[in-house]
């Protein structure tokens, strides 16, 4: 029997790949937390449910909703440290530090993303190749789990559970509390610097010497011609330290509707594709100055106001795959793939790259290495184009990124993923009856 | 301007300590979770420049509540206003329940605002100054079968908010009575209802804009004036219909 304390209600992940039934119960109080965790046997906190794979919820388990745990719990402006809850939302987070000049520079793509979701899946952001992942930022963290109770987790106290919960997809507990240690923010906006790149090989080199360049460096490049493929441009977001006022905009109230009414079908194919890279790429080339002023906003938050680039994509979805290819392989990487495309033609509506720098463990999406974005519509063709990815990414050692490509296997994972195994015992051993599930780990066997 | 607000670590009184504490009020905040009220406490305290300071008390247990009061005899005397969004239900709250926690109930809905509301009334009459806001609910505008000792208790508050209203009528101190219809909260989130909720967001702005009223009774959201009314004026035999036809609405949709 459902509790009068749970909501059933049908969601749908972020990419579409995957709708069930689930269970929801919303904790607002400490006590709530601990009492909602007894209503189902197996659970799985949800932060803002934006990750692309389903990770924050299954069929017929409960989700609790962290969202009212959103207050900042300690804040040293002199040690530059802060304690927020959890469910706080990157808006929320950074309206506060950045008017204090301070920030973290690990930020995912969309602002509404909870703290505690940007932990559990270890996020990066843009300058990644510079500042690595969120892992680098995170001091503590509070942790509920329904057997093994309130932890304190830190390099000191806990360390196993501290390094298996970040990156750990909640599989831990709950993310409750998080410190993180803060970085100045000097300017209040950003300068932007666009540069041609006539392909993938020419854009993997150009970025590659900037490894050692804080700025925020990215490519944006072209799938859909096969005589120029990876041609494009290289983007450089740069702080303006010129720019000292401190009227620096708040990050805009926005307010995303997992319900909305999308269309039946994509109005991407490889004509809408073609059109809207050809007015991207004029309009970069020819209107716009190489070098212009950008707020912090549209450097930070892309997709704000562009939600449409999902919508569009209809109700079958679409696919991100994320990938880190090592310096090493990664030339030969992208001519396999290349010559993958060529023979498949699969349809690719965005296509990106840039560094990533770290050490990798247990399934964390992080290394020395470049990271390569493609963005796929969901078709039967593009799904099979996948597989032979799959197969590169073994070939050469390259990881898949977990949370953003909904489709990966156990296998592909373990083949991938050499601490994969290594993640399950240790988990294992803290959470004995997997009491933490969600689809993703499900499928994965976590 | 410092507001005591009674209940604040979720639902309304949360959402009310945010809105003053935004308008630059100090807050004295009660409730029973004090992990909640510290990072209450904190959140605000970062964001907003204002003072707040927070007490632990259950107020559904009246020894505890007694013991406070007495050991703090000045307590109400640096305070301008009282707010009451406090409330306690219990899912056995009906009559054929034997071992129904009935003096919790009563004492954290009605006893324990009369207790505090009286006090700090002695104290705002001798400034000629001062406001009380409390908080009732519609399921006091009908008997029923369901939360029966809540609903007496809601309705018990009624009349001691008009009664305060009465006894201040002479002087400056102003009192405010809001009947809550369905409201977004945790007491709600799993329930279908058959009228919409109200946002506490919108109620807390009304309450903070109303505060220098004289005498106010608001229903929110609004069209609950319209039911109370006709609840009012129908004779018991036919309200009973309407209690019946509630029933059998909820049955259905929650099949």
């Amino acid at each position: 029997m459902v509790s009068s304390l749970i909501k059933k209600d049908l969601f749908k992940s972020f990419d579409k790949s995957y709708e069930s039934e689930i269970l929801i119960a919303k904790p607002d109080r400490y006590r709530d937390i601990e009492k909602k965790s007894l209503l189902s046997d197996n659970l799985i906190t949800m932060g803002s449910a934006l990750s692309y794979a389903p990770a924050s919820f299954k069929k017929n388990s409960l989700s609790l909703i962290f969202e009212k745990f959103d207050r900042i719990i300690e804040f040293d402006k002199k040690k530059k440290t802060i304690t927020v809850e959890g469910g706080i939302t990157f808006q929320k987070f950074l309206n506060f530090t950045l008017s204090h000049g301070l920030w973290i520079p690990q930020i995912p793509g969309y602002p509404l993303i909870s703290i505690a979701g940007a932990v559990a899946t270890n996020a990066h952001g843009k300058s990644c190749g510079y500042h690595g992942t969120i892992r680098n930022q995170i001091k503590k963290i509070t942790l509920y789990h329904k057997e093994n109770g309130w932890l304190k987790l830190s390099e000191k106290e806990n360390r196993e559970i501290f390094e298996l919960t970040i990156g750990g997809f909640g599989l831990t507990g709950t993310i409750v509390d998080v410190t993180f240690d803060l970085y100045d923010f000097a300017g209040f906006n950003f300068s932007t610097s666009i540069e041609n790149v006539n392909s993938t090989t020419d854009t993997i080199n150009k970025i590659k010497n900037e490894r050692k360049n804080e700025n925020y460096i990215y490519s944006w490049n072209r799938l859909d011609q096969s005589s120029k493929l990876g041609n494009g441009f290289i983007f450089q977001n740069q702080i303006n330290l010129n720019d000292k006022k401190k009227n620096l905009n708040k990050i805009d109230c926005i307010d995303y509707n997992h319900k909305k009414k999308i269309l039946p079908f994509s109005l991407w194919n490889g004509y809408s594709i073609k059109f809207f890279n050809n007015i991207y790429f004029y309009f970069h080339k020819y209107l716009k100055k190489k070098k212009y002023h950008d707020d912090f906003q549209s450097v930070i938050f892309p997709f704000i106001g562009k939600e449409r680039y999902f919508d569009m994509f209809g109700t079958q979805g679409f696919v991100e795959s994320q990938i880190l290819v090592s310096n090493k392989y990664i030339e030969l990487f992208i001519e396999e793939f290349e010559h993958l495309h060529r023979k498949y033609t699969p349809s690719i509506t965005l296509f990106s790259i840039k560094n990533m720098n770290g050490k990798q463990n247990y399934l964390r999406f992080e290394d020395d290495s470049i990271c390569l974005t493609f963005d796929f519509i969901r078709n039967n063709k593009n799904l099979e184009f996948m597989n032979f990815l799959d197969e590169l990414c073994i070939k050469y050692q390259a990881l898949p990124s977990i949370i953003k490509d909904s489709r990966i296997s156990k296998n592909i994972v373990d083949k991938c993923y050499k601490h994969a195994e290594e993640f399950r015992n240790d988990l294992k051993k803290f959470d004995k009856k997997k009491i933490y599930r969600s689809e993703l780990s499900d499928r994965l066997g976590l | 301007m410092n507001y005591l607000i009674v209940g604040a670590s979720s639902g309304l009184g949360r959402n009310l300590a945010y809105k003053f504490a935004e308008n630059s009020q100090n807050l004295i905040l009660i409730s029973r979770d004090l992990r909640d009220l510290e990072a209450i406490k904190s959140d605000i305290e970062s964001r907003f420049h204002v003072k707040v300071i927070i007490h632990e008390i259950d107020c559904s247990s009246y020894i505890e509540l007694d013991n406070f009061l007495k050991s703090n005899q000045n307590f109400f005397d640096n305070i301008d206003g009282i707010l009451f969004p406090i409330g306690m239900i219990n899912e056995d709250d009906n009559i054929r329940n034997e071992s129904l926690p009935l003096n919790k109930i009563l004492f954290g809905n009605y006893a324990s605002v009369l207790r505090m509301a009286s006090e700090a009334n002695r104290i705002f009459i001798k400034r000629n100054k001062g406001v009380i806001v409390g908080f009732g609910s519609v399921s006091a505008l009908l008997g029923r079968d369901q939360n029966l000792v809540y609903s007496s208790s809601k309705r018990a508050l009624d009349s001691l908010f008009e009664s305060l209203a009465i006894t201040n009528i002479k002087n400056e101190i102003k009192i405010q009575f809001y009947v809550l219809g369905y409201l977004e909260s945790n007491m709600t989130f799993s329930k279908k209802l058959i009228l919409p909720k109200g946002s506490t967001n919108i109620l807390s702005d009304l309450v903070f804009k109303n505060l220098d009223k004289k005498y106010k009774k608001i229903y929110f959201p609004f069209w609950w004036v319209f039911i109370a009314y006709i609840l009012k004026i129908l004779p018991f035999f036919i309200t009973r219909q309407f209690f019946k036809l509630h029933l059998l609405l909820l049955s259905y949709l929650r099949n």
